[in-house]
């Protein structure tokens, strides 16, 4: 199948010496839902900025439909949207207006930044308050908003760092069924996570990171099955404790 | 209690080391700020008894007035000097005998004064150098000119007493015995007005352009320094960075849409100011074409050529603080040390505009004169003043210095833009008491 995404020992060092990732390597395939899960401070969210070419890579590479983030970052970021976790909007637009200035930028004409808004404006189910100020949403309303706003686009490869948080049950069951969708219409997804029935609920394969390492990938059920556990919450704490142990 | 409790927590948040450091900053400055202008005062009061004066009648009377007017300089910890002038070329003579000013008495002076008992004309010639306030403190005439009517009127008084008769004719002579002829000289160029008379024509015109540069410079700063740290605030940046949209692009846009509003704020200000300024000065009456058509001949009217350089200037002041701002914006925590981060410019852009209001910075110590010079702005605050008393290596060094200052900056806001110091560099505010994510 074909890949959408694929990670070469990424590694990233803030300070010469001391590693945020390191060699990270694995890929997401076209229509796949990938969730990257880890402890604070694992390098979840290195890993993902650097995806997302926000930040440089001082090791390896990935190609994101084949464009390598190294050297083509622009191109890189024409397929991916990113959801940063504690994400925010630009309070003094509507709602309507932010997914408009959005659409705007992801855009190449003017009919697809219609076609954008009434999407993004579908997947919100914000109604009438799309009209209202940003600055009067309520902590979930914004997220919605934002994950509408990642996803409107159709990127080739959404990246989404906790993209349920601040949601409450029904929302959050809402936004995964949506991205189960869409992830079965031809949209990637790279994810990240602390809820682990949402990961279990939600990924194809999961990629457990500790220490800047990528430790294990696998899908849910493979994983459940090499480590004798009941669930993923289970599998991640003994891959993080054998990590800490070796 | 809980007051208390409350109001120490307040308190503690309220005065951190940023505020410290502003209130010190703002301290320093003052005392400085201070510092010159008592200077400028000493040294314009020290000067303010001392009159040159150049005798071209020669005669025992004026050789009279000029003892008694030496004996009331004396008696006023003043000195007189007696210099010659040999031709009506003051800016050339003024230069030769290295003076500010002299009072000129003309040939023809005793004829008028004690033959013919009419009121006599002196002459009063200054060179003026700035337009500041202190630097012109000793520039009016109205000092030399009073303590030479009273000697004057003192020796005619001597005469009089010594002949013992006075006819009405004498008496009524004696309420107004000379009269002021006043001569300005800027540069090379001399025009019968009087210095204080330009002074308060140009000090209306000259107060525009600082305020207005002032205010854009921090209207510019603040509106792309909350631009910038906004977006890091509200954590918008990581989105809009990751869209297909280039980092320059980003820049550039925020850059030009602070600097276009902070235009309009200008000219919304200058309009204003000058609607303010041109109800003040129709309201005293001002015979404005007279001393219009007096100015440009001393070249105290910018060309348009110069309104172009003075131009270039600002736009360079703006470019630098908008550059500053840029980087000063990345390094803001939170919303606090957002504004505690505009104090640098806010220090860097009073200091020249109180000294270039109150005193001629080219005439301060040197150490001073580098301190003001290696402020990028002060060079903008200087330039109408550098272009109308032709200080042209003045103005063209700080053109050059300004380009280079803009050109360093950019680097560093450029370099800073499009790395991941965007995203790391912080400095300031609550320190995160989360751990980071990764």
């Amino acid at each position: 199948m074909e890949k959408v995404l694929e990670v070469k020992g990424l590694g990233k060092q803030y300070v010469k010496g001391v590693y945020a990732s390191r060699d990270v390597t694995f890929d997401i395939k076209k229509g796949e839902i990938f969730a990257l899960i880890g402890p604070n401070g694992a390098g979840k969210t290195t890993t993902i900025r650097t995806i997302a070419t926000l930040l440089k890579t001082t090791e390896g590479d990935a190609l994101v439909s084949g464009h390598s983030i190294l050297t083509e970052p622009e191109k890189v970021r024409e397929c991916i949207t990113y959801l940063p976790d504690e994400a925010g909007a630009y309070k003094n637009m509507t709602g309507r207006a932010y997914l408009e200035f959005m659409a705007s930028i992801y855009a190449k004409d003017g009919q697809d930044v219609i076609d954008y808004v009434n999407r993004g404006v579908e997947i919100c189910e914000l109604g009438e308050r799309l009209n209202d100020k940003i600055s009067s949403y309520s902590r979930g309303m914004t997220r919605k908003l934002l994950l509408a706003r990642a996803i409107m686009p159709k990127p080739d490869l959404a990246i989404l760092d906790e993209p349920t948080s601040g949601l409450d049950i029904l929302n959050a069951l809402e936004i995964r069924r949506t991205i189960k969708k869409l992830a079965a219409d031809g949209m990637s997804f790279l994810l990240s996570s602390h809820n682990m029935l949402e990961i279990e609920f939600v990924s194809d394969r999961v990629g457990i990171i500790a220490k800047g390492m990528l430790l294990e990938t696998g899908t849910p059920e493979e994983l459940v099955a090499k480590y004798e556990a009941r669930n993923l919450e289970e599998v991640f704490e003994k891959v993080v404790k054998i990590r800490e142990v070796l | 209690m809980k007051f208390f409790s409350l109001f120490k927590k307040e308190l503690r948040d309220m005065l951190n080391a940023q505020t410290i450091l502003t209130m010190v900053g703002i301290v320093a400055m003052l005392v400085i700020i201070g510092n010159i202008f008592s200077d400028s005062i000493s040294e314009s009061a020290k000067k303010s008894g001392d009159i040159v004066i150049c005798d071209m009648d020669g005669t025992d009377f004026t050789k009279s007035v000029i003892k008694a007017l030496k004996e009331d300089c004396e008696a006023n910890d003043g000195s007189l000097e007696e210099v010659e002038i040999k031709s009506e070329d003051y800016a050339k003579e003024l230069k030769r005998i290295d003076q500010k000013q002299v009072l000129i008495i003309p040939k023809g002076f005793t004829e008028l004064a004690k033959e013919k008992h009419q009121t006599a004309k002196i002459r009063f010639v200054q060179r003026m150098t700035s337009l500041a306030m202190m630097s012109n403190l000793n520039t009016g005439s109205s000092t030399a000119f009073e303590t030479f009517k009273n000697a004057v009127k003192n020796t005619i008084y001597q005469d009089k007493l010594a002949e013992d008769k006075m006819t009405p004719e004498e008496v009524k002579q004696l309420e107004d015995p000379v009269e002021l002829e006043e001569i300005t000289v800027v540069g090379n160029k001399q025009e019968e007005i009087s210095s204080s008379v330009i002074m308060s024509i140009c000090a209306t015109q000259n107060m525009i352009v600082p305020i207005i540069l002032f205010v854009l410079i921090m209207f510019a700063s603040q509106m792309i320094l909350n631009a910038i740290s906004t977006e890091k605030i509200d954590k918008t940046l990581e989105t809009l960075l990751s869209a297909p949209i280039s980092r320059m692009t980003v820049l550039a846009a925020k850059t030009l849409s602070a600097a276009v509003v902070a235009l309009l704020q200008a000219a919304c200000f200058m309009f204003g100011s000058s609607r303010m300024m041109s109800g003040m000065t129709s309201g005293i009456g001002v015979d404005s074409d007279k001393f219009d058509q007096a100015l440009k001949n001393l070249g105290l009217s910018l060309s348009a050529g110069q309104y172009v350089l003075v131009g270039v200037q600002m736009f360079l002041s703006i470019l630098i603080a908008l550059s500053i701002a840029m980087i000063l914006g990345v390094l803001a925590k939170d919303a606090k040390s957002a504004q505690t981060l505009l104090m640098p410019i806010t220090i860097s852009t009073m200091i020249p505009y109180c000294l270039s209001m109150v005193s001629d910075i080219s005439a301060l110590p040197i150490a001073l004169r580098a301190v003001v010079y290696a402020i990028p702005f002060s060079h903008t605050f200087m330039a109408t003043e550098n272009a109308m008393f032709q200080n042209t290596a003045v103005y063209i060094g700080g053109l050059i210095y300004q380009a280079v200052f803009l050109a360093v900056c950019i680097k560093i806001a450029l370099s800073i833009f499009m790395s991941d110091k965007i995203f790391t560099m912080s400095i300031g505010g609550k320190k995160d008491k989360k751990k980071k994510k990764a």
